[in-house]
């Protein structure tokens, strides 16, 4: 580690001002500031698109900016290269770990300066495991043995292997991109004590996470973006998880959900104990005709599988679907069609919609039975689906021959349900239908939900935007750790009440250390 | 409000042990079966034609395989090469299917170059040179244009193939050198020399990459494409480089088949087979079950000695071709399904 490194709190390590970027027509950034003390753990928070990632990669140098100054150790830099990031000493421990699997631990920590037997042009692969072994024993205390392969590793010690790999440069920035994400309980709280020890060691750290709890526990500062600007930044002790959340949200969101009058009719959909071990326990709920019901749950809540076993991605283990009035066994997804159940999954450009086909296939390619006579394609009543289909949903468009490529993030989505209407489907899974999408079609897609249940379908949403499972739907069930824990009724609750049951309220707050 | 933006304990504490340590299990027995399968299915076919043909288990006959296997083997070497740079994806990852065509066209280039009355050492540097000119052709198609290696390498091996037929007319070029025939004799201890040659090569190839950091660094490319960049490291300069030194190989493999022919012939093409064959089995060879040199070297000498072993038996050797596409599907199919597993 670097000999001159000033006092903690003297300064700044980084100090980025005005950064403006755009991405095209889209603003990543429009004025964000961030400003990090030499030798504190300073939190970077904000949801989706607030431009935590675009701001990370200015600082990687990956993405130059428009406009706006980079200050390191009080040296300004206009344009930062990768490389020159790193000669600066910033380093970046990624979410996904970026080491070979079939690698030893060795082999994986010093790749790219290898250490050679003296004299030779040969690996020096002893000198690389015993280094490896002394290096990992004295910061972490973690013994491997010496044939142990990445791929052996559990998730924490390849992150532990990771950050060894940045220490190994001597970093004075390291950046911890959403490190806990994939870590469990135990090795979170290692990774806690590790970071506030390298922080201790004059290291300057940036840690991005969407656990408010984990900034409150670990960071000395946190900054909040929102919509591509900072809303502030604030001492950590003297502000609350709460507080920063708040500063998080968009406020003005409340016309952003069409009002519509409820008409509950017979369960179209019913669940009922339905379990799979490890991801869910005993669920049981229905969804009426005309109805929509929102699902929340934090990742690993059994949310996201629930929904999968609905659709038959997945077998439950036991329990009862029940759907259009009779009980079911779906062993794969066509299984689920035929009973007229429709996913729209949340990785919409994966499983959702085609690219590279129109917007007529995209639209009918579920349907493609409806229109076929005597083995031939009926194209003109495919076209007369599509158009009215485009009118109703109002699909902005050039046309139904156009590419779902040409089609904004918002509209995709319309085609992806219009896909499920055109099959004449009747329960509709939503997995976070408006993720991606830009604030004026996320209001169009809750008109067209709306638009669902008002002629008769089962709407089930999944969604881990609470204002929007709110303003939705009419009844909420909260998963944690795999049961329901909590059922709301929508219009008689709030996020910050859905999110307390969601997160396990005070429960999750003790964990942290 | 994002659902996930306090932060609780979302794991369940317990079960700690993450799912993807304990479905490593299945994966690593699935590979030991695989290695150990493998040599026990080597083992078991020495043994076979020890016991069934006579001449089979001799110095002579040992030595004779070597010898016919070091062409395949210096050929399987390069391409093995670019299949560690590349990454072994089938589809996807490094391939050379112009390995066999290039030597052909080096062999052709070589005996044009003595039939028009040049000394070996300009013979030997126009044939290595063509085959490395090649190798450039490869990686200019992968790596600057980002051509899949499998569609850039098939196009050039027609290209290759058909000069092969210009040059050389469609006819024998016979050559004939001291240096050829020193090549073609049998060497110390009464081994052929190409046999010889073939263990040094390895012996480079194997000092190279298995033991310097560039051979490291070749392994991080084609396995973890996303690592090796994040480890700052050349990725396109290191993948042009391997499809540069399969071309060597072919060059040098076209040296050699012009000495164990006499000549240059046509039907190089036919090599294709047997070395993908080669390369791809040799990862069964394998600790990590990934290519390696000495893996391949074991794999060229067990399709030698099957050859070898049929011919002995008097077993039509069309059968070989069908034993090698098995071998293929097999080893291809072994591989993937143990990936898949992995991931």
């Amino acid at each position: 580690m670097s000999q001159s490194i000033p006092a903690a709190g003297s300064g700044f390590a980084l100090n980025i001002k005005g950064a403006v970027k755009h991405f095209g027509g889209a603003r990543a950034l429009s004025g964000a500031s961030l400003a990090v003390r030499h030798g504190t753990v300073h939190g970077l928070v904000g949801q989706n698109g607030a431009g935590k990632s675009t701001l990370i990669k200015v600082l990687a140098g990956l993405h130059r900016l428009d406009q706006g100054s980079i200050e390191i150790d009080g040296q300004q830099h206009d344009t930062l290269t990768p490389h020159l990031a790193e000669e600066l000493g910033i380093h970046f421990i990624h979410q996904d770990r970026l080491l070979v699997p079939t690698f030893t631990v060795g082999e994986a920590l010093f790749l790219g300066r290898e250490p050679r037997i003296p004299g030779t042009p040969f690996l020096d692969r002893r000198a690389m495991q015993r280094q490896a072994a002394e290096i990992l024993d004295r910061y972490f205390g973690l013994r491997l043995p010496n044939s142990a392969l990445i791929a052996d590793l559990s998730t924490a010690e390849k992150q532990i292997v990771q950050i060894t790999r940045a220490l190994l440069h001597g970093p004075k920035i390291l950046v911890f991109d959403e490190p806990t994400a994939a870590l469990v309980r135990r090795e979170a709280d290692i990774l806690f004590s590790l970071i506030r020890r390298l922080r201790d060691e004059g290291i300057t750290i940036i840690y991005i996470s969407h656990y408010l709890g984990e900034i409150e526990a670990l960071c000395d500062e946190v900054t909040i973006l929102r919509n591509g600007i900072d809303v502030a930044t604030l001492a950590v002790r003297d502000t609350s998880a709460a507080a920063i959340a708040s500063l998080m949200i968009e406020r003005d969101i409340g016309e952003m959900f069409p009002k519509r009058k409820l008409a509950t009719g017979a369960p179209v959909l019913s669940v009922s104990r339905l379990s799979s071990p490890g991801k869910y326990q005993d669920v049981s709920f229905h969804v009426g005709q005309g109805e929509i019901v929102g699902v929340t749950g934090l990742l690993g809540s059994g949310a996201k599988e629930l929904l999968r076993a609905l659709f038959g991605l997945e077998a439950p283990q036991s329990g009862e679907i029940v759907a259009g009035g009779k009980p079911v066994r779906f062993k794969r997804p066509s299984d689920a069609v035929r009973d007229h159940l429709a996913l729209v999954p949340e990785d919409r450009r994966g499983n959702g919609i085609a690219l590279d086909l129109s917007v007529t296939e995209n639209t009918t390619i579920a349907s493609l039975r409806r229109f076929t006579h005597l083995g031939f394609l009926d194209r003109a009543g495919e076209r007369a689906e599509v158009d009215e289909l485009i009118e109703r949903l109002q699909v902005k468009t050039s046309g139904r021959d156009a590419l779902l490529r040409s089609l904004s993030g918002g509209n995709q989505q319309k085609v992806a349900i219009a896909k499920w209407l055109s099959r004449h489907s009747e329960i509709y899974l939503l997995d976070e239908p408006t993720v991606g999408v830009d604030v004026g079609s996320k209001v169009e897609i809750y008109r067209l939900i709306g638009d669902l249940a008002a002629r008769g379908a089962g709407v089930l949403v999944l969604s881990t935007d609470l204002a929007e499972l709110v303003g939705i739907t009419d009844r909420i069930l909260v998963l944690f750790r795999g049961r329901v824990v909590k059922e709301f009724v929508s219009s008689e609750t709030s996020p910050d009440a859905v999110l307390a049951e969601a997160t396990g309220s005070l429960e999750g707050r003790r964990h942290v250390s | 409000m994002s659902v996930n933006a306090l932060f609780t304990s979302t794991f369940d504490t317990d079960s700690e042990t993450p799912p993807a340590k304990r479905r490593n299990w299945g994966g690593q027995a699935a590979a030991i079966a695989l290695r150990g399968g493998s040599f026990i299915a080597f083992a078991a076919i020495l043994l076979y034609f020890s016991i069934t043909a006579p001449f089979f288990f001799t110095i002579g006959n040992i030595g004779n395989v070597l010898g016919q296997s070091a062409i395949l083997g210096v050929l399987a070497i390069g391409l093995t090469v670019v299949i560690i740079a590349g990454g072994s994806n089938v589809v996807t990852g490094g391939i050379d299917l112009s390995v066999a065509a290039n030597m052909g066209l080096s062999a052709a280039v070589y005996a044009t170059v003595i039939q028009l009355g040049y000394g070996d050492g300009l013979a030997v540097l126009a044939a290595i040179s063509t085959g490395a000119l090649i190798g450039a052709v490869n990686a200019f198609a992968v790596v600057i244009v980002g051509v899949v290696p499998l569609l850039a390498t098939l196009a050039v091996m027609n290209v290759v193939a058909g000069l092969e037929l210009v040059l050389t007319q469609n006819t024998v070029v016979p050559a004939a050198t001291d240096f050829l025939s020193f090549l073609s004799a049998a060497g110390p201890f009464g081994l052929p020399v190409l046999a010889y040659v073939l263990l040094v090569f390895t012996a480079i190839a194997t000092a190279v990459v298995q033991f310097t950091p560039m051979g490291l660094r070749l392994y991080a490319t084609g396995e973890f494409p996303d690592a090796a960049r994040a480890a700052g490291l050349p990725v396109k300069g290191l993948i042009a480089g391997s499809f540069l030194a399969s071309g060597f190989c072919a060059g040098l493999a076209g040296i050699l088949s012009v000495s164990y022919l006499s000549g240059s012939t046509t039907g190089a093409g036919d090599m294709l087979l047997p070395v993908v064959v080669t390369a791809l089995l040799g990862t069964v060879f394998s600790r990590r079950l990934v290519p390696t040199i000495i893996g391949t070297l074991l794999s060229a000498l067990l399709v030698g000695f099957l050859v070898n072993g049929f011919q002995l038996l008097n077993i039509s050797s069309t059968l070989v071709n069908g034993v090698q596409g098995l071998l293929i599907i097999l080893v291809v199919s072994a591989t993937t399904l143990l990936r898949r597993q992995e991931n």
